[in-house]
């Protein structure tokens, strides 16, 4: 539905963009993550035709954003990282002025921005002028307009900044609710949402695309594995980190402190090691305190990748 | 086309409700009241040759601030990125923005009819000239909106916007003024051209020249011509 | 790669020359619709429009080329009226360039730019100076304004329009031609500045150029020739004889004829005439020509209808009135003789009579049968004798001839007080001189000027309305919008 080709975008002698490519399959939810002037946003301006590309070509719901871009601009529905609203225009003025310039026909007008405005919890509303509302309600406006024409591929740049907790998981139930039958991107830079929302994230950091994975398989690559922490108390602590290296199973110890006369310890390994390192603690009579299996967050993966990258 | 009503629409609504349109109505409402005053009770005729030709000159420096929001305050506020990511053509949104603010000018134009009402009243006007003038004026009128929203695309700042536009206004005045002072016939005849005097001049006594309509409708086109550049580029840039 | 080079014209360095060649073109257009303009004017009366006369000199003139230059000098500041003559010569100056491709012309302060003015030797306000190649012709503010009208009709005439015609008309005519005006018997003289004489005559005719010179012909030459009528003569005036012609003399004017010199003969009643007059389809009884009806409202003089002519044409257009002095009616001779043309162009009205005497009520004259002789009256008539029709010699073209039954209306007194009376002397010398094309001096015309008479009062009250309604009602507008829309 999306595929971005080696797309570059430079601003004078500074390239915001640096060939980036990536395919967003129809039904998709793609996360755009990155740090903040990544080029995140200038890649989602790209996408809706917004800014021309300097090289590299873009294709949108079948069409060339450089060669079609009327068709490519019916076509999708966009959130800027600010909801683009006229302050003096009250909510229902404004989403029949979108209706009328996304070209909804005088008759469905009406009907489409009712509906819009109960989607997004707006009812009643219609007569509240934009500039008088609060951030969340903005934001929801802002979504309101971005889907009032239906479109098959929605591109939100950080639909949920600026947003409390609650109209956090509000946004997120929605996006989610509205990617049953579309095409959406998803920019922020608040991980735990794409971890929710998503299942495929494209991480870009300095321009350019350094990761392109499911959820999965990025925590798995930051990671470089899963890791285990085991606590384990013997009168001979300096003994502990390299019996346990020892073990057949276990690739990489890293002792990380003593905590009340336990040692600490990360144990990266490909299987899980823990039946062995019990059975070990047992022959060697240690105190075995605590053993756990951690799951690398899409944080750590990404401060990982990000990270590596600089 | 529709999508350049629907924007014409839109920017009327801006208008009326923002503050800024009132105080700039005021103004002008009552700059034009002190011209006419000032011009029949100097000149003793029925005519509203004084007033409508410095309304001219008032226009030069208000238009721009009436315009001067046009493309600041859109890229501020974002919308102008709705705008380019709707499927809305850049020439009906120059279109829609520049209808918009003429008919404002209309609105302006129509409030001094009171001024013709009331050399009615006492006198007798010579209704012809009344209303070329009134044609010269809305021409200029759409000519100053035209360079205002050209100004308001080159930069986001609305008051910078504002006084560029002033400042690409003032040669078209200050040729005509210069024209006088020079003594070389061509220079003089092309000062004269390229002023919005001259052409506004035949429009005060009653005619209506072809030339005069074609410099206010090429100026006009010109600017927006310009407009669309200025914009294409800095999308570009 | 075709891409790429889409991507160049539409945003890149090539966008501005595609941009400077779009203004191009724009600049072009302005040019082509400058150049063919069409202009329509709603004015009242049509105020702006140029007579066709005027546009026709302007057509002669750009047809040649040389670029006229126009310097038209400012009003006295704050003197009465200034302000609008400054502006009546404004617009009749941009209203001549709008029809012409040769003429250029500015408005200069007659206070500040000193140089100008010395430059041009011009000591006096409103002056405007006509310039064309080496030749320069200069028309003073009171050729171009006049005051008219009485009481609350007061105003102000602005004669422009007919001045810079003739200015036109003056740089227009090729050379300088001569205008010969009989002496030696008692006629008015061009020199005599008084009311009598024909000095303002000389000065329109030289402003037309035209020299003026004596004609004496009662002396031989040195070598004992006798006189003849100067070749270069464009006119030869006969005006106000006081004495008879001798045989000599009216051979020589009936040789100049049969060349086919054209002649203007401004007789008197009750003075002597040519002998050759009937020869020319005209003769003189004795008596004056009167009139009833058509007096001039404060001279009892009789006033003359214009006949259509080329000479009266723009006169009658304009309804401007010549002035007579005591004139002799002319009889036209019936049959009139082959090889003329006779065609009266001024006549008395239809109670005109030729006063003999007789009867008189409450001391004015009236008419009585039997004593009187019978109008309607012809006052002056224009004469072309043909070829080969007894006084040209065949071989010549026509002499045209106008004969007028008074010298007064030639004199600087008549020509000051009527105001038709220099264009009426004007056009005949064109006439005679065969220079149809400068016929017809152009109308003047009041200047735009609708006058608003306030009282005090009146004058109190506009200033409120026209500075406190409509701000004030956009006020309570903006101020019921803001109330609308608080609290949403």
């Amino acid at each position: 539905m999306i595929s971005a080709r080696q797309l570059t975008k430079r601003f004078g002698p500074l390239t915001a963009v640096d060939r980036v490519t990536f395919e967003v399959e129809k039904g998709e939810i793609l996360g755009f993550i990155g740090p903040n002037g990544a080029g995140k946003t200038t890649t989602m301006r790209m996408l809706t035709g917004f800014i021309p590309a300097t090289e590299g070509s873009a294709v949108v719901a079948g069409h060339d954003v450089f060669e079609a871009p009327m068709e490519v601009r019916r076509r999708v529905g966009y959130l800027p990282e600010t909801p683009p609203l006229y302050r003096e225009l009250t909510i229902g003025d404004y989403l029949r002025f979108v209706a009328e310039i996304r070209g909804i026909s005088h008759g469905d007008r009406l009907r489409r921005v009712g509906q819009v405005m109960e989607q997004v919890g707006l009812s009643g509303w219609e007569g509240r002028i934009l500039g008088s509302l609060s951030k969340g309600y903005r934001q929801r406006v802002g979504l309101a307009q971005a889907i009032i024409h239906d479109p098959p591929v929605l591109i939100l740049d950080e639909p949920t900044s600026g947003l409390d907790p609650g109209q956090v998981a509000g946004m997120r139930d929605f996006v989610q609710h509205l990617a049953q039958d579309r095409t959406v991107i998803l920019s922020t830079h608040i991980l735990p949402e794409v971890e929710l929302i998503c299942r495929r994230a494209v991480i870009i950091a300095g321009g350019k695309v350094v990761a392109d994975d499911s959820i999965d398989g990025l925590r798995r690559h930051a990671g470089g594995g899963l890791r285990y922490r085991v606590e384990l108390k013997d009168a001979d602590l300096d003994a502990i980190p390299s019996l346990v290296g020892a073990l057949p199973e276990v690739e990489q110890v890293t002792p990380r402190g003593v905590d009340d006369g336990f040692t600490l310890l990360d144990v990266r390994a490909p299987a899980d090691p823990r039946t062995a390192i019990a059975r070990l603690a047992t022959t060697r009579g240690w105190t075995l305190r605590a053993m756990e299996r951690h799951v690398p967050s899409l944080e750590e993966a990404f401060l990982a990748i990000v990270g590596a990258e600089r | 086309m529709q999508v350049a009503w629907a924007i014409y629409k839109k920017e009327l609504k801006v208008y009326f409700v923002s503050p800024l349109a009132y105080v700039f109505l005021g103004v002008f409402l009552l700059l034009a009241g002190a011209f006419f005053y000032l011009g029949v009770t100097m000149t003793g005729e029925a005519s509203l040759r004084v007033m409508l030709g410095n309304l001219a000159i008032a226009l030069l420096f208000l238009l721009p601030l009436l315009t001067m929001r046009h493309f600041a305050e859109e890229r501020r506020a974002g919308t102008f990125e709705l705008m380019m990511t709707a499927p809305v053509p850049l020439w009906a949104m120059l279109l829609g923005k520049w209808g918009a603010t003429w008919t404002l000018c209309v609105a302006l134009l129509a409030g001094t009819a009171l001024f013709p009402a009331i050399l009615a009243y006492y006198g007798e006007p010579d209704w012809g000239v009344i209303a070329t003038s009134y044609l010269g004026l809305l021409l200029v009128c759409g000519a100053f909106v035209s360079a205002g929203m050209f100004s308001s695309s080159l930069t986001d700042e609305p008051v910078a916007a504002g006084m560029v536009g002033v400042v690409l206004l003032l040669p078209f005045w200050i040729a005509g003024t210069l024209a006088e002072l020079v003594d070389a016939a061509w220079l003089r005849a092309t000062l004269r051209h390229a002023s919005f005097l001259t052409h506004i001049e035949p429009f005060s006594r009653g005619v209506v020249d072809t030339a005069a309509l074609a410099w206010f409708g090429l100026f006009t086109f010109a600017f927006l011509f310009l407009t669309w550049r200025s914009i294409e580029s800095r999308r570009w840039r | 790669m075709n891409q790429q080079l889409r991507r160049r014209l539409a945003y890149g360095s090539n966008a501005t020359l595609v941009t400077a060649m779009v203004l191009g073109v724009l600049v072009l257009l302005y040019v082509l619709a400058d150049g063919s303009r069409a202009r329509w004017d709603l004015s009242a009366d049509a105020a702006n429009t140029l007579q066709a006369d005027t546009e026709a000199k302007l057509t002669l003139l750009d047809a040649d080329g040389l670029p006229v230059e126009i310097t038209a000098f400012s009003h006295q500041r704050g003197k009465e009226d200034s302000a609008l003559r400054d502006r009546a010569v404004r617009d009749l100056l941009v209203e001549l360039d709008t029809r012409s491709t040769s003429l250029s012309w500015r408005i200069v302060d007659f206070d500040k730019e000193r140089l100008t003015a010395e430059r041009l030797g011009v000591n006096d306000y409103g002056r405007i100076v006509v310039q064309r190649g080496q030749d320069r012709v200069d028309i003073k503010d009171r050729d171009l304004f006049r005051r008219v009208g009485k009481g609350d009709d007061r105003g102000l005439e602005f004669l422009g329009e007919a001045a810079l015609s003739r200015a036109f008309a003056q740089l227009l005519a090729p050379t300088r031609r001569v205008v010969y005006v009989l002496q030696g018997h008692g006629e008015p003289s061009p020199t005599e500045r008084g009311p009598g004489g024909l000095s303002d005559l000389v000065a329109a005719l030289d402003i037309e150029r035209y020299d003026v010179e004596p004609l004496d012909l009662l002396r031989t030459d040195r070598e004992g020739n006798a006189p003849v009528v100067p070749e270069d003569a464009a006119v030869v005036v006969v005006a106000g004889l006081r004495g008879p012609l001798t045989a000599q003399e009216e051979d020589v004017l009936l040789e100049y004829l049969g060349r086919g010199g054209p002649l203007l003969l401004a007789l008197d009643a009750g003075q002597p005439l040519p002998v050759f007059l009937p020869r020319l389809g005209v003769r003189i009884p004795d008596g004056l020509a009167m009139d009833t009806v058509l007096v001039f409202p404060y001279k009892d003089r009789p006033v003359p209808v214009y006949k259509s002519h080329p000479i009266t044409e723009t006169l009658r257009e304009g309804k401007v009135v010549t002035m007579l002095g005591a004139p002799a009616p002319l009889r036209l001779v019936e049959p009139a003789p082959a090889g003329l043309r006779v065609d009266p162009i001024l006549v008395g009205g239809r109670e005109s009579w030729i006063e003999r005497g007789g009867e008189s009520v409450g001391g004015s004259a009236v008419f009585q049968a039997g004593v009187d002789g019978e109008g309607p009256t012809v006052l002056a008539t224009a004469v072309q004798l043909l070829p080969g029709g007894g006084v040209v010699r065949p071989t010549k073209p026509a002499a045209r001839v106008l004969v007028l039954g008074d010298s007064e209306a030639l004199t600087n007194g008549l020509l000051a007080e009527g105001p038709g009376n220099k264009d009426l002397a004007l056009n005949a010398v064109h006439w005679l001189a065969g220079d149809d094309q400068r016929l017809g001096a152009t109308k003047g015309r009041r200047t735009a000027e609708r006058r608003l008479a306030l009282t005090l009062e009146e004058t109190d009250r506009l200033r409120w309305i026209s500075l406190l309604l409509l701000p004030g009602l956009v006020s309570i507008l903006g101020l019921a919008t803001w109330n609308s829309r608080r609290g949403r």
